[in-house]
């Protein structure tokens, strides 16, 4: 096995980690606010892809259905935190686990009837011919799902540090109670969290498609490896997915080269057990005292 | 009181009179789901074979003129509902015979309750081996389920010869790790090996179901020097696999089975499908009078400017007329005399593939052929362009003109 083999791999399998960052990072915004997760995630990335499809398909150019799609998908943000989290969240329960897998349950068949369930192929204008880069080949659509994922993130984080919104959104995430009696809204933070989170599963739905083909099952493997990722980096550290999630991808395609196909989706499971055993808060996480 | 009681017979008797007067037969296979294109243009062609012959009259049986009033059943190619329907079906008393099943495990799970009720059911189009060989037992030895497809025998030996045709030496086998492509590869391995081993496997690598990374896989048979990937798998992993060889570099030809013709593989695939080989039965190409008129037939009953699967849809219209033609020659409806008839056919029957001179002989418990409409005559390489299959290697479409032209003569 040459080096030049190995650096393929390690490439082409950590830009697909990235879209796993992604996902998982959607968990964290929610996370953060809320304490919560959208167990229907990966079903926003799905219809979001699907409500893009059919936008480009409408003939509406490139470089608004990004736009266009990611306003749709924090839209659907919202709502699932309507219908799905807010009441559970006010009274304290949990229901909002079951909440959320039934709007994505609700989602699936809501998708297999408008759209079918054929895997559709997603047109795009960036070029999917290879490029030679420093011995590796490499697509121009991968080079903008990298583009395109360190862009929201660090939009995203820049606009938690540096706006009064973001602020507030940091305050409640640090501690919702001190956050409120300071004047800050937590249900708005919350919906702001939740509207985000929708955004950047379109955006990874956007921009995994042209790769992936759009239908109705595409996210099922992605949402259950970007959970490992969260899980694995911990659910409140931001860039720490990241680094988790371009591991993943880069381990998942080594051990399908050198151990055999059959064992691709073992390193994902395999570090989620180590992170749960050793350390239950995630490796970038911080491990916080509960006051009972 | 009476009247009463009469008008509540004629109720009860009236649809079983009407009912007497068609020919049932079951149109099955997914018709939702990844392999709906195949289920679809299965039954969409078949019930434009049902519609011509309903448009003549309907099918001579015994003195009667009688109408065939198809049954769609959608099996969504899952195993337990194909089970479910299958003994729906074999439940009817007066149902003529099946025709369809795309997928081999739905074909394992159903097929017994037809054979047990002894109602004719031919398998169009699912092509696995087993669907067949599973029968070959001396303690059947008489059968109910035929075959209209060109199994995955001839196919496997049709990828292993071009590819030797074609002068590789070194070859790469992929295959899906569902029971079809494992399956494919045992039989292409066999091949190669009966082909005189002409053949060497640089790499054996296998996917699973929704894989769309297959960079690491292919590149161990890049770096081992493949010239040519031979392949078993289905539709939107194979488009996955054609995309990862562009990225990649790895400019050799795609080698498989069938269903490297199904749309889902040649949409999803672009231009990278382009000169991917597989064996057809049927090319959407009018060269015959036959085929154009039955493409412009389907094209404009459908509204589509190209067949999702042409395969599927060909073999769907040729089984029913084939099945019309043993109805017509056992003079009733009773499945078991239909059955008969088929092991018998007197008539040739002409198709849109070619003319059907007795495609099928008493069930043979040690060969499976005697059940298996297609040879190796009936098949031709089909090849990947610009979104269309069309005719891999000039000579079949040369040799197929010929054999029109000769039927004609006759």
């Amino acid at each position: 096995m040459t080096a030049a083999v190995l650096a393929q791999v390690v490439v082409s399998g950590a830009l697909m980690g990235l879209v796993y960052a992604l996902v998982a990072y959607g968990f964290q915004l929610t996370y953060a606010t809320s304490k919560s997760i959208n167990f229907g995630q990966g079903e926003l990335v799905m219809v979001s892809a699907f409500v893009s499809l059919s936008l480009v398909n409408a003939g509406l150019p490139y470089g608004l259905v990004l736009p266009a799609g990611m306003l749709f998908g924090a839209l659907l943000g919202l709502f699932v935190e309507r219908a799905g989290v807010r009441l559970a969240l006010e009274q304290k329960s949990e229901g909002w686990i079951l909440m959320t897998i039934i709007l994505g349950l609700f989602f699936l068949s809501a998708a297999e009837n408008v759209w079918g369930r054929d895997d559709r192929p997603f047109p795009t204008p960036i070029s999917s011919d290879p490029i030679h880069l420093l011995g590796v080949d490499i697509t121009p659509l991968e080079i903008s799902v990298a583009v395109g994922v360190f862009a929201v993130m660090g939009l995203v984080e820049l606009f938690k540090r540096v706006t009064l919104l973001g602020k507030a959104f940091e305050a409640v995430s640090a501690d919702r109670d001190a956050a409120e009696l300071m004047g800050i809204s937590a249900r708005r933070a919350i919906m702001l969290s939740y509207g985000l989170s929708g955004m950047v599963a379109a955006l990874a739905g956007i921009l995994v498609s042209p790769i992936t083909t759009v239908g109705p099952t595409m996210s099922s493997t992605l949402i259950l490896k970007a959970f490992s990722v969260a899980v694995v980096a911990g659910l409140d550290s931001g860039f720490g997915v990241v680094v988790v999630g371009i591991l993943l991808g880069a381990l998942e395609a080594v051990t399908s080269l050198t151990v055999g196909s059959g064992w691709r989706e073992a390193p994902g499971l395999v570090l989620l057990i180590l992170a749960l055993a050793v350390r239950p808060t995630g490796v970038f996480g911080k491990a916080t005292i509960r006051k009972v | 009181m009476i009247c009463r009681r009469l008008a509540a017979l004629a109720v009860i008797l009236l649809p079983a009179i009407a009912s007497a007067q068609t020919v049932k037969l079951a149109l099955t296979g997914p018709f939702t789901g990844g392999s709906a294109p195949m289920g679809g243009s299965f039954r969409d062609g078949a019930k434009i074979a049902v519609a011509e012959i309903n448009a003549a009259g309907g099918i001579q049986v015994g003195p009667v003129k009688m109408k065939i009033e198809p049954i769609e059943r959608d099996d969504e190619a899952k195993n337990e509902r194909g089970a479910l329907i299958a003994q729906e079906l074999a439940s009817m008393s007066d149902l003529a015979g099946v025709i369809g099943s795309v997928n081999t495990g739905v074909v394992m799970a159903g097929d017994k309750h037809f054979q047990e009720k002894g109602i004719t059911k031919i398998i169009c189009p699912a092509a696995g081996s087993k669907s067949m060989t599973q029968w070959l037992d001396p303690k059947v030895p008489d059968l109910s389920i035929f075959r209209f497809a060109a199994h995955d025998g001839i196919q496997s030996a049709m990828v292993v010869e071009e590819a030797i045709n074609r002068k590789f030496k070194k070859v790469m086998v992929f295959f899906d790790s569902t029971n079809y492509g494992v399956s494919g590869r045992d039989d292409m391995l066999d091949q190669i090996k009966k082909q005189g081993n002409k053949l060497e496997i640089v790499a054996q690598e296998k996917f699973n179901i929704g894989d769309k990374d297959m960079t690491a896989q292919l590149l161990k048979g890049k770096s081992a020097g493949a010239e040519a990937v031979l392949i078993w798998g289905i539709g939107p992993e194979l488009a996955a696999v054609s995309n990862g060889m562009a990225k990649i570099g790895m400019k050799v030809p795609l080698i498989g089975g069938w269903t490297l013709s199904m749309s889902n593989y040649i949409d999803n695939a672009g231009k990278n499908g382009n000169g991917t080989l597989m064996p057809q039965t049927f090319i959407e190409e009018p060269i015959t009078p036959k085929a154009k008129a039955f493409i412009d037939a389907y094209h404009k009953a459908y509204s589509v400017a190209r067949i999702a699967s042409p395969v599927s849809a060909a073999q769907g219209y040729d089984a029913v007329y084939i099945f019309a033609a043993a109805v017509k020659q056992a003079g009733t409806t009773d499945s078991r005399k239909i059955k008969l008839a088929l092991e018998d056919l007197k008539e040739p029957v002409p198709g849109v593939i070619t003319t059907w001179v007795k495609p099928y002989a008493k069930w043979d418990p040690n060969n499976v052929e005697s059940h298996e409409a297609f040879r190796r005559e009936q098949v031709v390489m089909g090849m990947v362009k610009d979104g269309a299959v069309v005719f891999g290697n000039d000579a079949d479409r040369q040799r197929l003109k010929k054999a029109a032209a000769g039927t004609k003569g006759r």
